[in-house]
């Protein structure tokens, strides 16, 4: 067999931290050697205790390609193992290990073309994020909408960036659902991702879009039946599942 | 949806991507197409639906069937599969 890169581990230190939402926080890493990843992509963290023991989680690169520092974006989840710490107590200059960039088939490269639909459920907004950073710093012009899901306002993620990005004008547009609650005066929407929703959103399945979907498991199913019944054929639909958390 | 995953974050084939690559010598594999041998279907592994218990496991996300098997022992790991598996890498350097 022909000899293949491996994926190695390296430690990466932590240069700022970013409080998104008051249950999510970016980490801004610096890691020696990095080799680059393309939106959508992952990295595995691995953390080491005192006696040894490892716990390993994966996680989405929340930065642009061509930004040289690796961001990653982490929701809490109060009873987890792994990500209290990393989005509790760890601090600036703290150091972990990743691995990665890691997986090909949930990612977009400018290159690819358009029109995007991109649909993010709580925090499956992360790699798709990477996606609309690559796609502003390369210049890129291509159709892009965004629908967003999120509970409440206050779990919408890179909240002021996303309306910077929206008001740029150069062909992106961003639709919001609330699901559980509405600040007074909200004019999105407030329901579940529905086919209705999709279709008002756009684009239609006849100029063929690609795909991504990103979230929850119920949510991402939902949505992908949706997409389908729709008549957006299943191979231009990429899905990338979260547990138990964003919605 | 429950896994033995506590945190639960991901449930497809996408999030053992960097175990794959461990598997299959650094290969790139969430991109990987399979043709179930079950229900015809062809998906990508990315899209295979991840259930983790004794042994990890993926499956068509068309009817359910099992398309990767991984059990890990003592200093070992044993990989099976089923299906019409087609990955792209590469080519060495010439």
């Amino acid at each position: 067999m022909i000899a293949a890169p491996r994926v190695l581990w390296r430690t990466a230190t932590v240069l700022e931290l970013v409080d998104e939402t008051p249950h999510a926080r970016t980490l801004v890493l610096d890691v020696p050697d990095w080799p680059g990843h393309a939106a959508g992509q992952h990295v595995d963290v691995r953390l080491t205790a005192e006696d040894g023991y490892q716990a390993q989680r994966s996680y989405s690169v929340a930065s642009a390609p061509e930004d040289p520092r690796v961001a990653l974006t982490v929701e809490r989840i109060d009873d987890g193992e792994v990500s209290p710490y990393l989005a509790g107590e760890l601090e600036a200059g703290d150091t972990f290990e990743v691995r990665g960039p890691i997986g090909g088939h949930f990612t977009w490269r400018a290159a690819d073309g358009g029109p995007l639909l991109l649909v993010a459920g709580g925090s499956g907004l992360v790699p798709l994020m990477a996606m609309l950073r690559h796609r502003m710093r390369v210049g890129s012009r291509a159709d892009a909408r965004l629908l967003l899901s999120a509970r409440e306002r206050d779990a919408l993620l890179y909240r002021d960036e996303l309306e910077q990005l929206a008001a740029a004008g150069d062909g992106l547009s961003i639709t919001y659902t609330l699901t559980r609650a509405q600040p007074e005066g909200w004019t999105g929407y407030a329901r579940r991702v529905d086919a209705p929703m999709l279709e008002a959103v756009g684009p239609a399945a006849s100029v063929q879009p690609r795909v991504f979907v990103c979230g929850p498991t119920p949510f991402v199913e939902s949505v992908a039946d949706h997409l389908i019944a729709l008549g957006h054929p299943a191979a231009a639909i990429h899905t990338e599942r979260f547990g138990p958390t964003g919605g | 949806m429950s896994t033995a995953d506590p945190d639960g974050l991901t449930l497809d084939g996408n999030a053992i991507a960097g175990m794959l690559a461990e598997v299959f010598n650094g290969a790139e594999m969430t991109g990987a197409s399979r043709v179930c041998a079950s229900c015809g279907q062809r998906h990508a592994i990315g899209e295979h639906r991840l259930y983790r218990g004794a042994g990890l496991v993926l499956r068509c996300p068309g009817c359910g069937d099992v398309g990767l098997l991984i059990v890990e022992g003592d200093g070992w790991r044993e990989v099976r599969m089923w299906g019409a598996w087609s990955v792209r890498v590469p080519a060495p350097p010439a």
